[in-house]
């Protein structure tokens, strides 16, 4: 079976998504803008590293922070352009997958080493994917690279420069999977050590055009120009050496600060994880420096309610009428400015497969009054509902991750729903989950693939198999698990599509997922930086990029 | 005198173990489970585990041992510099603490030395100015100096030294230049503490009859203030400024937060907010111990500077010490 055939339709779907999501803003700046020029330093600044989990291997990643940092100092078999979503080679020239969609035979580029001077052949991917294998089962499939490998039992070497790839049962999403950052290929003897120890870097060797020089949790991770790199993809106009000397990356907490850093020219790279507020835009922008920005692809900023028993969200009727509830296009506009982009869907809108849910996301406070009636709940005298004496009362811890809660609540509060707020410490957010104390909790993920939802809601491959188990009753998550087999486990892409948008249909139908807002990566840049370009996956790509 | 030296010795070590303790029992009664943290610390839930798996953690961490065995296990620990493994960061809290507490000894170093001078200096005019409302203004800035919060003046300095001058940079701690900020910030609050006290006491010194005679003597306003006044009205200030060594702990928590310095300071603010239990503990202890040597060196410097503190045998009149 041909590449361009298998990958058509996919091509079809995300070229159609991606062409709403390239009117956003320049996708790409040209590094035709003056001639490049050799050497330098950048300094990017992102917000806090992950406080629960520091870690900085490809495999166990799963912070987008550090993802963005991982694909400039470690390289994956293929690459994924962000334009029509098309898979091309990288570390493989060419691929090959077997009609019953069971094996995948690469064929790896000649003269690729990793910066220790290791040969990347198919030996060396074997054995990671024998790494990975093995770290999955030492941690019970939590390893977040779990949900890229779907299927996947091992690896033979045909010759030292082709290597086989076998699955148990189709995975339509693994190709895709083989151009992530979490399938970077390293030097495996990096799977002799322990998970936790690979997670401070250590025997984490790349091929990238950067070199990992030091990741300090919570300080500051610093990539050194790999000398003799000439392997970057199609994608890159620059194939060979970087052009910067070196990046430092480090962490600031204060969003007004980094930006400030940025306008007064201490940092060259602002890169948020939350958009800009339209305050700090219109600073940069008055300062003469620039903003890019992307719709993040995978899960949306979605609220996911908790439906054990006996809680208020457990009944759907009051899961729809909470969704009705939201005022989607005040939200991102009171929030994020004018202009930014309303949520469509389960997904954002530039994951393939993409199926938009606008006409059943609209504002309708009446149409949330009617279910929140017929399901028993009544106005009381201080207008939050009554039902059997009870208030509706909806709690929300909130995480580092949320922001503009209050605007939330008062939506809530419109139609008789009390969302009570309550902040958690990091110690707080690591167990909150598992003690199930909560009614909402919202959370996202990112991959330019829909196979994105199943690190939240299939608790096989779930981080947080609390969060998936609560988060759909029993009925539902059996249902999901259906349409994402029916989905992945085939070579029939008719099927695939098919089974995607039947899915997004009953999350949003079931209210099992709740969407709030689409996420947009903005990114401040001095005007000193030239060439800048997201990945597929709205990460940063290093290869174009110089400085004055 | 050996005895005073002994009983201060000993009430520091007694103050240290207190400390330790305390935040010890703190921590574990806290409701959240070490082992939760230390597997999401691992990319791991809870729930991934096996009873098994599960059991065989807890032994690794020495949680399947009571509280008490726990306690002495980490104590012994700390007693021999090791503070155990961070729960959230996978490192010896030596290394991480080794790292950073150079950064935030010279922060609190130096900002306690400009606090020194600034305070004293701010006293010493607020005394010895003679035209009242310019007396008046020197006495009641301190005020204006202690009430402002400290995370306001960091972030008012960068503000404008940063965003709008360029001159000084908002985060980071390389070069002097990345000092000035943090140790002003710190300075602004301590040398008001300072201040307050020291224009007080000086006050009160100015007061006493031994320097109506020192003025009746003839000698100039400016050597009864200096050599007559200053060593009396400074003891207040001696106390005062084994507090203020602990609050440029303190302090150093907020600075280094706002300005970004990788210190112990913004480490225990991390480690507080994760629950990361050895971090915490290692950094209060060390907290403790800085602030019990400093007092130590203080209580040790009193009868250096007033012989009536260590000798309880012969009384002597304060004016004939001092008027001397």
């Amino acid at each position: 079976m041909s590449v361009s055939r298998f990958l058509r339709p996919i091509a079809v779907a995300v070229t159609a998504s991606l062409a709403l999501a390239a009117c956003g803003g320049g996708e790409e700046t040209s590094a035709a803008s003056g001639t490049p020029k050799a050497g330098g330093t950048v300094k990017v600044s992102f917000w806090p590293d992950n406080p629960n989990f520091s870690c900085i291997d490809p495999f166990q990643v799963y912070w987008i922070e550090h993802r963005s940092i991982i694909r400039n100092f470690a390289d994956s078999l293929t690459d994924q352009d962000p334009e029509t979503g098309k898979i091309v080679p990288w570390l493989a020239s060419k691929w090959e997958i077997s009609p019953d969609g069971l094996t995948y035979t690469f064929t790896l580029r000649d003269g690729v080493t990793f910066s220790n001077g290791k040969k990347v052949d198919a030996q060396a991917v074997a054995d990671n994917v024998t790494g990975w294998i093995e770290t999955v089962k030492a941690t019970n499939g939590a390893a977040f690279g779990a949900s890229y490998i779907q299927g996947l039992t091992g690896a033979t070497v045909v010759d030292p420069l082709t290597v086989k790839l076998t699955l148990s049962k189709p995975n339509s999403s693994f190709l895709q999977a083989t151009s992530t950052t979490n399938l970077a290929i390293t030097d495996p003897a990096e799977f002799a050590l322990p998970a936790a120890e690979r997670c401070t870097g250590k025997g984490v060797i790349g091929s990238g055009l950067f070199v990992l020089d030091h990741y300090t949790p919570k300080t500051e991770t610093v990539l050194t120009k790999r000398a003799g790199y000439s392997w970057g993809s199609e994608l890159s106009e620059n194939k060979g050496e970087a052009r910067l000397d070196k990046v430092i990356f480090n962490y600031v907490a204060e969003d007004s600060v980094r930006t400030g850093n940025l306008t007064s020219g201490a940092i060259d790279v602002a890169w948020p994880r939350n958009p800009f507020s339209p305050q700090d835009e219109t600073l940069i922008e008055k300062s003469g420096k620039k903003i890019e920005e992307r719709s993040l692809p995978g899960v949306s900023y979605t609220l996911f309610a908790n439906t054990t028993a006996g809680r208020p969200l457990a009944d759907k009727q009051v899961r729809l009428a909470l969704s009705k509830a939201l005022d989607r296009a005040t939200y991102a506009k009171t929030i994020y400015g004018d202009g930014y982009p309303v949520v469509k869907g389960a997904y954002n809108s530039t994951t393939p497969y993409f199926k938009s849910q606008e006409s059943k996301l609209g504002y309708d406070p009446d149409g949330a009054a009617e279910l929140l009636d017929a399901a028993g709940w009544t106005l009381g005298a201080d207008g939050i509902r009554v039902k059997d004496g009870k208030q509706l009362t909806v709690d929300y811890p909130l995480t580092s991750f949320v922001g503009n809660a209050e605007l939330l609540q008062a939506q809530a509060k419109k139609v008789g729903i009390n969302l009570t707020l309550r902040q958690l410490t990091p110690a707080q957010q690591a167990t909150y989950l598992n003690e199930g104390s909560y009614d909402l909790t919202s959370t996202y993920f990112t991959r330019a693939d829909p196979g994105a939802l199943q690190f939240i809601l299939n608790p096989d491959v779930a981080n947080s198999k609390a969060l998936a188990r609560q988060s759909s009753t029993p009925d539902a998550v059996v249902k999901v698990q259906d349409l994402f087999a029916k989905a992945l486990q085939t070579t029939d892409q008719k099927q695939t599509t098919t089974a995607y948008e039947d899915l997004q249909d009953f999350l949003i139908d079931e209210g099992i997922t709740i969407p709030l807002n689409e996420r947009v990566q903005k990114v401040g840049l001095s005007e000193k930086v030239h060439g800048f370009a997201f990945t597929s996956e709205s990460f940063l790509k290093l290869n174009d990029v110089w400085k004055d | 005198m050996t005895r005073y030296v002994v009983g201060r010795v000993l009430q520091a070590v007694v103050v240290l173990w207190a400390a330790y303790t305390l935040t010890f029992a703190i921590l574990y009664l806290l409701p959240s489970d070490p082992m939760e943290l230390q597997l999401a610390a691992a990319g791991l839930q809870l729930d991934s585990l096996t009873p098994e798996q599960l059991a065989a953690g807890k032994a690794q961490f020495g949680l399947d041992q009571s509280i008490a065995a726990q306690y002495w296990h980490h104590l012994w620990a700390a007693l021999h510099g090791d503070f155990g493994i961070s729960l959230t960061q996978q490192t010896p809290v030596t290394d991480l603490i080794g790292q950073r507490i150079g950064k935030t000894l010279l922060l609190s170093v130096s900002a306690a030395t400009v606090a020194l001078l600034a305070g004293s200096a701010l006293a010493y005019l607020a005394t010895f100015a003679r035209w009242n409302p310019l007396r008046t203004f020197l006495t009641r800035l301190p005020a204006l100096g202690a009430s402002f919060p400290q995370f306001f003046i960091a972030l008012f300095l960068i503000q404008f030294f940063s965003f709008q001058l360029g001159w000084l940079p908002a985060t980071g701690s390389e070069g002097p230049s990345s000092l000035v900020m943090p140790v002003l910030t710190i300075s602004v609050l301590n040398s008001s503490i300072l201040a307050q006290v020291l224009i007080k006491s000086f006050d009160e010194t100015l007061s006493q009859p031994y320097i109506t005679t020192a003025r009746a003597k003839g000698l100039s306003r400016s050597a009864v203030h200096l050599r007559h006044a200053f060593r009396n009205a400074v003891l207040p200030a001696m106390t005062i400024l084994g507090v203020i060594v602990g609050l440029t702990v303190t302090s150093s928590i907020v600075v280094e937060t706002v300005f970004t310095r990788e210190g112990v300071g913004k480490l225990a603010q991390e480690a507080v907010l994760s629950q990361d239990v050895p971090v915490v503990l290692a950094v209060v202890t060390i907290a403790a111990a800085l602030f019990v040597t400093v007092n130590l060196i203080v209580d040790l410097l009193y009868p250096l500077l007033d012989p009536r503190i260590s000798h309880t045998r012969t009384r002597i009149d304060p004016e004939v010490v001092t008027a001397v």
